[in-house]
């Protein structure tokens, strides 16, 4: 009698967790548009082609989007050209002969692409193009507002370097690429700011080409030159590291204040800690990645959408690091995105 | 200066070869930029054109060499950045950095002994030969490292001192130029293996068949020079902290280049000597660093260096107008 009693209980609890099971099973809805969602990303063919995929921004984008592929089902070729405009447009022209759905694209200046920009889109390709714009606006800009950034890096100089308590008026650009999206926009900004500040001096605007080796020279020659200089603005954290060598090589450390932009490496904020460089407006690259990711999904979601139809941007966060916050998400490591 | 020889120039018979002409200019233009920039005269500003060259002049030494050998090393910047960036890799994986430098060197020499056994043995031309070379050096660093930018541990004294130490008031990255480029002076005037390398260079047919070892010549040639490049990858870590491999990208191989045949060593070899280099290195200093306090755009300085490096080229052309007796086969 106990094990008649005994099987009827298991059997009724058998009974009722199958019944849960199936009003479960009842209410396993798909969460609303997804199955849209991924019909329109999934088996979709993406084109990125970067400037180098040496740079740390430019890993963190990739880290972050091949991740978005892997799980949403698109594919992801990153075609390098390591630096070499003529084998960039290469790349460009061979990603534009294979009707990809969608190409991102980072342009090395604003012209060199220009016009294979309005080939891929009138060939119906998405263009997408991140951080460094073209002279040609296609589908979406993700990246940074350079004009914003001259204007906060002449800023924090103007800062330092205005008023009775400056040790100079004198500032000094060291720029990147002069033909590069970054460095025409930020000019802009600069500008600005100068002229809301006549008091500051710009004595020397050289371009450093993004290396930390000329970036160096050019400061320890300027600095010869104007011993009472007061403050240093350039374009990406791992060439300035070359000025703040020139700078405490002379002594100079707690007179001149360096100040420039970079992706939120690691690499950046230890040149904050060593004394290097005073403030990196930092743009944090895997959220610009994360944005751009969004950027990408949204695009192919719109398979009807003809290309350049509609033109979008998206401007990245930008925050101000200096070595009272140099620490956590201000400075990732690439093993951090994974 | 050292090598200072009145032996090997084969120009003997022109008072003004190439060198003094490239020694004039830069006279005129150090005269031309004391009169007219404030502080260019400073000592400060001398030690800083001294210091701004200490690279290039390092590699022109480098190049000199094997230029003077009738050959041409063009892997010289991706030996530089690879090798450096070698060390400061496998220091990431705890392994001490000093050791990791000598392991950088080791790799460094083996890459040169490598390029060496290509042109001497295979006999590859040169020019041929250590571009295939350098873009392969480099492709494979590429590949390995990931990043573009490696920086060296900070806590390294003997790098720190690379760096910012001075001897005397001197920099040390002007007294390692000014070593190696003295120690290369007395290797190549002073040592039985210097003349044969001006043997091989001038004539590389003649020395074999006299008897010289001309193989293991080149070979020693090539091993020396990608250890040079290595040791200007060092200068260049320890002034700026960290080694950025896109240099290889740039134009520096091509200025190291112009700093030796402007000085005055001619790419058809046997001639010119470690003077030649300074001569040509102290020119492309005194001008970047006058054109950079004049705060030229970028646009107008290639230009006007250029021009003056073109002057000089044919300022030498008209003072020692080449004939068949100057000319040697291979002159290119």
């Amino acid at each position: 009698m106990k094990i008649f009693k005994k099987c009827l209980l298991a059997g009724m609890a058998a009974l009722a967790l199958l019944g849960v099971a199936q009003v479960a099973s009842a209410q396993e809805t798909d969460q609303v548009g997804r199955a849209a969602y991924l019909d329109g990303v999934k088996g979709k063919k993406v084109i990125f082609v970067p400037i180098s995929q040496g740079m740390d921004l430019n890993q963190a984008w990739v880290m972050v989007w091949q991740r978005h592929a892997a799980r949403y089902g698109f594919t992801l070729e990153v075609r390098d050209p390591n630096g070499d405009t003529n084998a960039g447009i290469r790349a460009m022209q061979g990603a534009i002969a294979e009707k990809p759905d969608l190409i991102i694209v980072q342009n090395p200046d604003v012209q060199t692409y220009a016009r294979l920009l309005k080939q891929a889109q009138a060939a119906g390709i998405k263009v997408l193009q991140v951080n460094m714009q073209s002279a040609t606006q296609t589908d979406s800009y993700v990246g940074n507002d350079w004009i914003e950034m001259g204007r906060l890096e002449m800023g924090e100089l103007a800062k330092h370097c205005t008023g009775p308590n400056a040790v100079s008026h004198k500032v000094v650009w060291l720029a990147g690429v002069q033909t590069g999206a970054a460095n025409i926009y930020m000019r802009t900004g600069i500008d600005e700011v100068l002229k809301a500040n006549p008091e500051l001096q710009l004595v020397s605007d050289q371009p450093a080409d993004y290396i930390s080796e000329k970036a160096r020279q050019i400061t320890e020659t300027v600095l010869q030159q104007h011993p009472d200089l007061c403050g240093i603005m350039g374009i990406w954290d791992n060439a300035e590291v070359g000025a703040g060598a020139a700078v405490a090589a002379a002594g100079k450390q707690d007179q001149v204040t360096i100040v420039t932009n970079g992706a939120g490496a690691a690499t950046g904020c230890e040149s904050i800690k060593n004394g290097l460089l005073d403030v990196i407006f930092n743009f944090n690259a895997p959220i610009q990645g994360e944005i751009a990711a969004q950027q990408i999904s949204e695009l192919l979601q719109h398979p009807d959408r003809k290309a350049g139809s509609e033109k979008t941007i998206f401007f990245g966060p930008i925050t101000r690091v200096d070595k009272t916050n140099a620490t956590g998400r201000n400075c990732w490591k690439p093993e951090d995105i994974k | 200066m050292p090598g200072s020889g009145k032996s090997d120039d084969r120009r003997l018979g022109f008072k003004a070869s190439q060198e003094v002409v490239v020694i004039a200019i830069s006279v005129v233009l150090f005269l031309v930029f004391s009169a007219t920039l404030n502080n260019f005269l400073s000592q400060g500003n001398i030690i800083a054109i001294l210091k701004n060259v200490s690279i290039l002049g390092t590699l022109a030494v480098g190049m000199g060499f094997v230029v003077v050998g009738r050959g041409i090393d063009l892997t010289m910047v991706a030996v530089m950045v690879v090798g450096v960036a070698f060390s400061i890799w496998i220091s990431t994986w705890g392994i001490d950095f000093t050791l990791a430098v000598i392991c950088g060197a080791i790799l460094v020499a083996a890459i040169g002994l490598f390029t060496g056994v290509m042109v001497a043995i295979a006999e590859v031309p040169p020019i041929f030969a250590t571009l295939a070379i350098a873009s392969s050096v480099y492709g494979s660093g590429r590949i390995v490292f990931a990043s573009d930018v490696l920086y060296a541990p900070p806590d390294i004294a003997w790098l720190k001192f690379v760096g910012n130490g001075s001897v005397l008031g001197i920099p040390m990255s002007v007294v390692i130029f000014g070593a190696v480029a003295a120690l290369m002076g007395l290797f190549l005037r002073k040592t039985r293996f210097g003349r044969l390398v001006y043997a091989t260079g001038d004539n590389p047919n003649a020395a074999r068949t006299t008897g010289l070892p001309t193989r293991p010549i080149i070979v020693t040639q090539y091993v020396i020079s990608a250890l040079i490049a290595f040791t200007a990858g060092i200068i260049m870590t320890g002034l700026v902290t960290g080694i950025d491999t896109r240099l290889y990208n740039s134009s520096l191989i091509y200025d190291v280049l112009l700093v030796v045949v402007l000085g005055g060593i001619g790419l058809s070899g046997g001639q010119g000597g470690v003077r030649n280099v300074i001569a040509g290195t102290i020119l492309v200093g005194i001008l970047t660093n006058g054109m950079t306090i004049l705060n030229f755009s970028y646009t107008s300085q290639n230009l006007i260096k250029s021009v003056i490096l073109l002057g000089a080229l044919a300022i030498d052309a008209i003072i020692n107008p080449r004939d068949e007796q100057t000319s040697q086969s291979g002159d290119i």
